[in-house]
């Protein structure tokens, strides 16, 4: 058959080539998410072995990365030769950054790379920061000098840019990405089952009636027509006979909830062939998770209380909406409704009715919120799918804060990971460790390819003295200078699959990346995240 | 593409196997010298002995030293040697290890196994690559498409250390080349498959040989890794493992009320009729066939009459002929069923003609529609997709029916979901199913991922996977099974990204490793059934004194009642290398576990004795478990193979949970099974998710 296929030209039909090489992704995070990738520029200013920034390239270029750019002034060696996976026997002697921009490229010709210093350029790397084109992300691997660190960190200030520092000795590592002010992300692809928000004691008009209308005649349908209402329909009307028998309350305690289960449950009609209803069993189950009253979630609150001081950012589509959906909250004490349908008993067009009627719901309140981001200042030029999609998603919402704002010490953390571990000691292997030691060694050597266990030790006890003595924390100290600051390519590339995933998250605007530092253990193929 | 891999052969028909190259000569002869090789080595040798036999250095080095003989460190490897340590990195720089799936976890995987340095490195793998594997399999390029990638993935590692020797099969890993003390040849198995099939064959194999196996798969963002080592940690199969999906006919053929329901029809059954063999049987539940008699008469007719109309594929009536035959006769046949629809929205036929008057303006637009992926068609457009993609296959065949030899057989065309012609028919005739039935209709981007069980595959996922294994590896090669991890990735819970646990223990009641293993070295055309019956079970098992049944897998060989087997020799009995044999004990009180005995083949002197057991005389075999299940119908199956997906995982028969259909729900999300990795791929006819990735 693929003979026949080459005969024809593909232009004529089907998704491009690019889609076709693109497709199992695109299933994660849609075109939307590829064209992030595709117009988004990475930096990596690389040193040490360099390995962990290269295999982290690697996993952005493969899935098609726009562009990126290699600072890195080492020349291969041998041993870079043993660790790096892009370089090769010809590779000796020359700059490593174009080396491995050259052998990155054959991954996918439409990706752009470049790298620095090129030959008789005489620009410092502050001059090429500054004459680049933006950057999106910014990477670095340790050991960096201090210098470098602070322009990096200025620069991400200045353009606000994601920083992600990674750090790979021996069988340790950790990365830590900082994030310019608030990251907000709409796009977190929360759990299907999750989202659905049914409204069962906030009903509109139309729900109401459509269930009346439904149960009228509950008592006297024949089996087959009571064994198909839908469980929207078997709970609305049983709140509803509740509700007349409670002096309007709806069943919100616990206990209430139990004796109304119980109710719906007697509902149920046993003297039929199948001795039960699977509807009726459906509704009793949904009566937990259902029956309940329209919330505010922290997230969602978090981002409602937000001040945004940079006027830029506030008057980025994302804020403008958000104001949006707090007048909207303001005014009719919910949210928009999400408009989705579980899966339930139903005959066809019963199900399909009662689905029109709850998109047609989150219709008209998505409408609403239009209205008002319309009139808001900037909010002419709002594109209409996104607030759907902030209202179909709000009770998911994240909000990253870059800022550190309230976050505790290094010292702060530290003890406290130190009381747990005496509790972990006690608990056995089911409460692992903290990772912290191997955090606060490897920091102690971000400016420096090798230390011993005593300068680290020192430089720990500087910073955290706590930490003196404790012996999890010497043991972590002797292991990075066992290692003499060299990469193994093993963890390096596990690092670096873990680090490309979270830049994929922060360029694409989906999915919820880590906050902030995450700590990797691979003698016991472990992970910390942690805010540091 | 991927849906050939390691199903060619058993699941996939003719025509696509045949697809697939042939392994290429020189790496089948290397195959054959090592399977040769080994019957004449010591049965069942030690690990340790295992890897030393092996030279490790076969080729001519392009480098002077030689790891395992000198102490000194290579600037290459000094990074190894000093985080490794020397006693770790020397293990590793002389160790023989088998990575069966040159995919996308599999790519990943040799790179890191290259440039920690295990010394010899085997790569099995029955795929050629396809332009989706691109954006993650980065050992190949476009210019690899269509070409094997066992054997592109060797020449892409091996410039990266040429310390290393890679070895390279383009071959299924099922094939009988592929022995027990084949696999006794490495200290550790890496699987990095996108099959169930394959990967339970690879557990039985490395069980039988007692060879470590490190087990990974991803899908999407998730993904897995676990050690396992015969009677120490649970086995691929202690676990079971969800089985394909599959549809009660009439579901599919009279009432659907899903889109998946519309998209089996036409892949599965609207597809095959036409240009396939017959109906696809695999996907079809047969259990309920006896409520629905009269149904499945006529739906029995109905295929016989849509036969005919295959006789004028081709000819420019047959999308007339077609459609109004499946759209327009069979839909009107079964509204007239009054008792169908009383609780369901009876179905609308259309009529081609004047469908077609009300698509002048989609067929005016085709290349637009066509190059339409993410949009859902409507009814027109998927006319015009329907007659363009019937006229495309149409001209296929009748090209393949020109081309082909007076003695081959019909040629067919197969559902494959890169293959753009198949995909487009069955995205267009769902779709126009799915308008007659009131049911939404999908995306051919959607389509897709139904129809082909397509698994979301990204290179971060395999890249984190892949080290991971060689993590585990580590351990396996340092012998500490108690550190081993069985490690998860849990990508939404952003407070750990990683889940280490324990290693489970093995199921005593699993049917694939809670059994005694032993090999038996025989001459086929010598020993007799009674040789391995008296001589091995009774006298040298110790099995005299017990009541058993000894089967292969094609069934019972030997019982207390079938005795007409035992002067036959093995050859007439269809046993050699590579055949399974199960002993079950039938005793009723202590009874011993299932013993699974490999055979190889060997020669032995006139008066020696003719076999060789790899046991020692009277080994303690451990009691089956209290609760023993009733492993005499299937012991056999167990172990041997092929059939072993049927017998181990749910019956095809397995209902649904909701066997009513009455409810017109959105399609849930497709929630692919459990492991995958790259491409999915999924034993192609069983049209639900079966599972699977990467390859």
């Amino acid at each position: 058959m693929t003979e026949v296929m080459e005969q024809t030209p593909p232009a004529l039909h089907g998704p491009s080539e690019k889609e076709r090489k693109y497709d199992r992704q695109l299933r994660l995070w849609a075109a939307s998410g590829q064209s992030a990738l595709e117009s988004a520029h990475i930096l990596l200013v690389n040193s040490g072995c360099g390995t962990v920034g290269i295999e982290t390239l690697k996993n952005l270029v493969l899935p098609g990365i726009g562009k990126f750019t290699i600072a890195d002034e080492a020349i291969v060696s041998d041993s870079d030769l043993g660790v790096n996976f892009f370089l090769d026997e010809s590779s000796r002697g020359r700059s490593r950054a174009e080396c491995c921009t050259e052998l990155l490229l054959e991954l996918n010709p439409e990706v752009e790379g470049h790298w620095w210093p090129e030959p008789n350029a005489s620009s410092t790397f502050d001059g090429f920061l500054q004459t680049s084109e933006p950057f999106t992300t910014i990477m670095y691997s340790m050991p960096i000098s201090p210098e470098r660190l602070r322009l990096l960190q200025e620069y991400g200030k200045e353009h606000q840019t994601p920083l992600v520092a990674i750090h790979s000795v021996g069988f340790y590592g950790y990365f830590s990405v900082s994030l310019p002010g608030t990251f907000p992300i709409v796009d977190t692809h929360p759990d299907e089952t999750a989202t659905t928000d049914l409204r069962l004691l906030s009903p509109w008009p139309e729900l109401s009636e459509f269930a009346k209308e439904m149960t009228k005649n509950i008592d006297t349908m024949d089996n087959h027509e009571h064994g198909h209402l839908p469980l929207v329909v078997i709970l609305l009307h049983y709140l509803d006979k509740w509700k007349q028998s409670h002096d309007g309350a709806y069943p919100i305690a616990y206990q209430d909830k139990i004796a109304f289960r119980n109710m719906v449950s007697d509902a149920m009609r046993r003297d039929n062939p199948e001795g039960g209803e699977e509807n009726f069993e459906e509704a009793v189950g949904a009566v937990m998770k259902h029956v309940v009253k329209p919330d505010l979630p922290g997230t969602l609150k978090q981002v409602f209380e937000c001040s945004h001081p940079d006027s830029q950012e506030a008057r980025s589509s994302f804020w403008i909406i958000a104001d949006a959906v707090r007048q909207f909250y303001e005014k009719n004490d919910r949210l928009p409704v999400t408009g989705s349908l579980p899966d339930m008993k139903a005959l066809s067009t019963v199900y399909i009715k009662l689905q029109n009627i709850y998109k047609e719901k989150a219709r008209r309140d998505a409408a609403e919120v239009l209205d008002l981001v319309r009139s808001a200042q900037g909010g002419e030029d709002v594109d209409p799918a996104e607030v759907e999609q902030f209202c179909s998603n709000a009770r998911f919402i994240k909000l990253i804060n870059g800022a550190d704002v309230g976050v505790k010490s290094l010292a702060q953390v530290t003890e406290q990971e130190l009381g747990n571990d005496e509790v972990a000691a006690i608990a056995g292997p089911e409460m692992p460790f903290s990772l912290i030691p191997i955090y606060l060694a490897l920091t102690s050597t971000s400016h420096t390819g090798t230390a011993t266990a005593k300068d680290i030790m020192a430089s720990i006890t500087e910073r955290v003295p706590a930490a003196a003595g404790k012996e999890r924390i010497l043991q972590a100290a002797e292991e990075v200078a066992r290692s003499g600051g060299n990469e193994l390519h093993n963890i390096s590339a596990v690092i670096g699959g873990m680090v490309a995933q979270e830049m994929i998250k922060i360029i694409t605007k989906q999915y919820i990346p880590i906050d902030n530092v995450c700590i990797f253990d691979g003698i016991d193929s472990r992970c910390q995240v942690a805010r540091l | 593409m991927e849906d050939k891999s390691a199903n060619a052969g058993t699941e996939v028909p003719a025509p696509a196997a045949a697809e697939a190259p042939a392994p290429s000569h020189l790496e089948k002869q290397e195959q054959h010298q090592n399977a040769q090789e080994q019957p004449q080595q010591p049965p069942q040798p030690t690990q340790q002995q295992s890897t030393q036999r092996q030279p490790p250095q076969e080729q001519v080095a392009p480098t002077k030293s030689t790891p395992q003989r000198r102490p000194q460190v290579t600037p290459r490897d000094r990074f190894n040697h000093q985080s490794l340590g020397v006693s770790l990195n020397s293990n590793v720089k002389q160790a023989r290890v088998l990575m069966v799936g040159a995919g996308g976890i599999g790519c990943e995987l040799l790179k890191n196994l290259v440039l920690t340095g295990f010394g010899e490195i085997h790569v099995v793998d029955l795929d050629t690559i396809d332009l989706s594997n691109l954006n993650r399999q980065f050992l190949f390029g476009h210019e690899h498409i269509k070409k094997s990638k066992a054997l592109v993935a060797k020449d892409a590692a091996q410039k990266f250390n040429p310390n290393v020797r890679i070895v390279a099969h383009h071959a299924n890993i099922k094939d009988a080349q592929f022995s027990v003390s084949w696999f006794r040849g490495f200290r550790v198995v890496f699987n990095a498959l996108d099959n169930l099939e394959a990967r339970r064959h690879v557990n039985r194999m490395c069980l039988a040989a007692d060879v470590p196996l490190v087990e990974s798969g991803t899908t999407g963002f998730n993904g897995q890794v676990q050690v396992i080592k015969k009677g120490v940690t649970a086995c691929y199969d202690c676990t079971p493992k969800e089985a394909p999906k599959s549809f009660p006919v009439c579901t599919i053929r009279s009432t659907p009320s899903q889109p998946i329901h519309c998209i089996v029809w036409a892949k599965s059954y609207l597809l095959n009729e036409i240009f396939g063999t017959s109906e696809d049987q695999a996907v079809f539940d047969h259990s309920e066939d006896a409520e629905n008699a009269s149904e499945i008469e006529e739906l029995r007719r109905e295929s016989q009459a849509l036969k005919k109309i295959r006789e004028a594929v081709g000819t420019p009536e047959f999308p007339r002929m077609l459609f109004d035959k499946v759209f327009n006769a069979d839909i009107e046949r079964l509204r007239s069923v009054e008792d169908m629809w009383k609780s369901r929205r009876a179905p609308e036929p259309l009529k081609y003609e004047t469908l077609m008057d009300q698509a002048k303006d989609a067929t005016a637009a085709k290349s637009s529609v066509l190059a339409n992926d993410q949009n859902v068609w409507s009814l027109e457009e998927s006319l015009v997709v329907f007659n363009d993609s019937l006229e495309r296959l149409s001209k296929r065949l009748l090209e393949l029916k020109n081309a082909k030899e007076e003695s081959a057989p019909e040629p067919v065309i197969t559902f494959d979901k890169d293959d753009q012609d198949t995909l487009d028919f069955v995205a267009s005739s769902a779709n126009i199913r799915s308008t007659i039935f009131g049911i939404d209709r999908k995306s051919r981007f959607d389509i897709k991922q139904m129809a082909g069980n397509i698994i979301p595959a990204i290179a971060t996922t395999n890249a984190i996977v892949a080290g991971l294994c060689v993590l585990q590896a580590f351990k396996v090669l340092k012998g500490e099974y108690s550190e081993a991890k069985e490690v998860f990735l849990t990508p939404f819970a952003p407070a750990r990204l990683l889940a280490p646990d324990r290693s489970r223990e093995p199921n005593a009641a699993c049917p694939v490793c809670g059994v005694f293993n032993t090999a038996v070295t025989v001459d086929p055309s010598r020993t007799t059934l009674h040789d391995l019956v008296d001589g091995l079970l009774r006298k040298h098992l110790g099995f005299s004194e017990k009541d058993f049944v000894l089967n292969n897998e094609v069934g019972i060989l030997y019982d207390p009642d079938e005795t007409d087997n035992l002067p036959k020799k093995l050859v007439e009995l269809g046993i050699g290398d590579g055949s399974f044999l199960t002993v079950i004990d039938e005793d009723d009180e202590d009874a011993w576990v299932n013993v699974v005995i490999s055979v190889e083949e060997g020669s032995f002197g006139e008066d020696e004795s003719p076999f060789q057991s790899s046991s020692a005389e009277h080994p303690e075999i451990p009691r089956k478990p209290k609760k023993a299940a009733p492993a005499e119908t299937n012991g056999a199956a167990d172990q041997n193979g092929d059939d072993a997906v049927e017998e181990v995982g749910a019956p095809k028969g397995v209902k649904r949970t909701r066997p009513d259909d009455d409810g017109g729900q959105p399609l849930k999300k497709a929630r692919m099974a459990e492991s995958a990795g790259d491409d999915i791929v999924v034993i192609e006819d069983a049209g639900g998710a079966i599972v699977i990735g990467d390859d």
